[in-house]
């Protein structure tokens, strides 16, 4: 199973989509955040930001 | 990508089940009335009603209970530490803190001083975790309400959870629990109360959006008895096909909710489904009229109810009964 909370530095300017593809995670069993904002999938990263990658599957 | 509904705001939320994408005002207005839905359609409750809100400090008890006093209706939160090490710590606290954030106080029960924490009334019994935890839940639910005077008790299972579990108990053809697995479970006599989940339209995600918007802090961590849970692979299959087949998902719990699915001829699990919505849990299930538990004067069936019964096996010296 894969962890909760992921922190992530992105490397170069990505979306937000192939981040999570390259990392084998499926969309929509996570949400991505970058501080207080909440990302969608095509927004893009840029170099060396980090973003946040939170699980949403609970085990009940 | 731009907000669809209000066509200005960068949007925060996607939502490819619904082919859409919102702005966090947007995505709030749009859970709200899936929530609102939910509760109207099925007439889960009405503003009347006292509702008990579970909260066990996840996401989607959170959200459920702050979604509930933001509609209006008049709520408590109970909160049961399951006396699990660590966790049950945690979780307490960040129930406590959302709690006092809005004014509130939940009822707390302590499986510790209840004198059957889960995972040494487990090992006692010889049972398995959760099989005892739902026992101890169901028996304290239906306790708190009667004592306090609440009319329903809610949780926060959402579309991907009943999705799951439908999915299981197609699998096996359990037309028991099928018969049982309804976001609306009436009172089944004096002192069961009614049951219901009103998050039963949102999706995990959408619950875990709502909840990160309205800067709800919940525990992230799973309950560590929960590992090897089944209805995770149930839920990976369902992601797999969702994300090919977008909306999927919902059809198919809809489509199981829906009455007129249920009255195609021969289909076993309408027949399962007709047969009685009513039944709650093992106490439950003979038909007629239950009695009173001789130790704690819970509704069962047998002399004794099956908290009691659990609660005999665990506090007696160790040895076969
Ligand atoms: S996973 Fe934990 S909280 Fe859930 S039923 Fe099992 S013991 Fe109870
Ligand atoms: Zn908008
Ligand atoms: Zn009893």
């Amino acid at each position: 199973m894969p962890q909760k909370k992921k922190e992530m530095e992105v490397p170069g300017p990505r979306r937000v989509a192939d981040i999570l593809a390259d990392a084998g995670i499926r969309p929509t069993t996570v949400i991505v955040t970058q501080g207080r904002k909440l990302l969608t999938k095509d927004q893009r990263v840029e170099d060396g930001e980090t973003i946040e990658i939170l699980s949403v599957v609970s085990g009940g | 990508m731009k907000c669809k509904r209000c066509r200005k705001a960068a949007a925060a939320v996607d939502l490819p089940s619904h082919h859409s994408a919102f702005c966090p005002e947007c995505f709030f207005v749009f859970f709200r009335r899936q929530v609102e839905e939910g509760i109207r359609k099925f007439r889960l409750f009405s503003p009347d009603d006292r509702v008990l809100v579970c909260v066990s400090g996840g996401k989607d008890s959170l959200v459920l209970w702050d979604i509930l006093m933001e509609l209006g209706y008049r709520t408590e939160g109970l909160h049961i530490d399951l006396g699990i090490e660590g966790y049950s710590a945690r979780s307490r606290e960040k129930t406590l803190a959302y709690a006092s954030s809005r004014g509130k106080e939940p009822i707390v029960v302590d499986l510790h001083a209840e004198g059957v924490p889960i995972p040494e009334a487990a090992k006692r019994a010889r049972k398995e975790e959760c099989s005892v935890c739902g026992t101890v839940k169901r028996y304290f639910f239906n306790r708190v309400a009667a004592e306090r005077g609440f009319t329903v008790v809610a949780t926060g299972h959402n579309l991907d959870d009943e999705a799951a579990r439908l999915l299981g108990n197609l699998l096996h053809w359990d037309a028991d629990h099928l018969s049982r697995q309804h976001p609306l479970l009436p009172e089944a006599a004096e002192g069961l109360v009614r049951k219901v989940k009103p998050l039963w339209r949102v999706s995990e995600m959408e619950t875990a959006a709502y909840g990160f918007l309205k800067g709800i802090d919940y525990v992230t961590e799973e309950c560590p008895m929960s590992e090897d849970a089944t209805s995770l692979i149930y839920k990976e299959a369902l992601t797999l096909i969702e994300e090919e087949m977008p909306g999927t998902r919902r059809r198919f719990y809809q489509g199981f909710l829906d009455p007129k699915n249920r009255d195609v001829p021969g289909n076993p699990v309408a027949d399962a489904c007709r047969e009685d919505a009513s039944k709650d849990g093992k106490d439950i299930g003979e038909g007629g009229t239950p009695r009173k538990c001789n130790s704690c004067g819970a509704p069962t069936y047998a002399e004794t109810c099956s908290f009691c019964r659990l609660k005999e096996r665990v506090t007696k010296p160790q040895g076969r009964s």
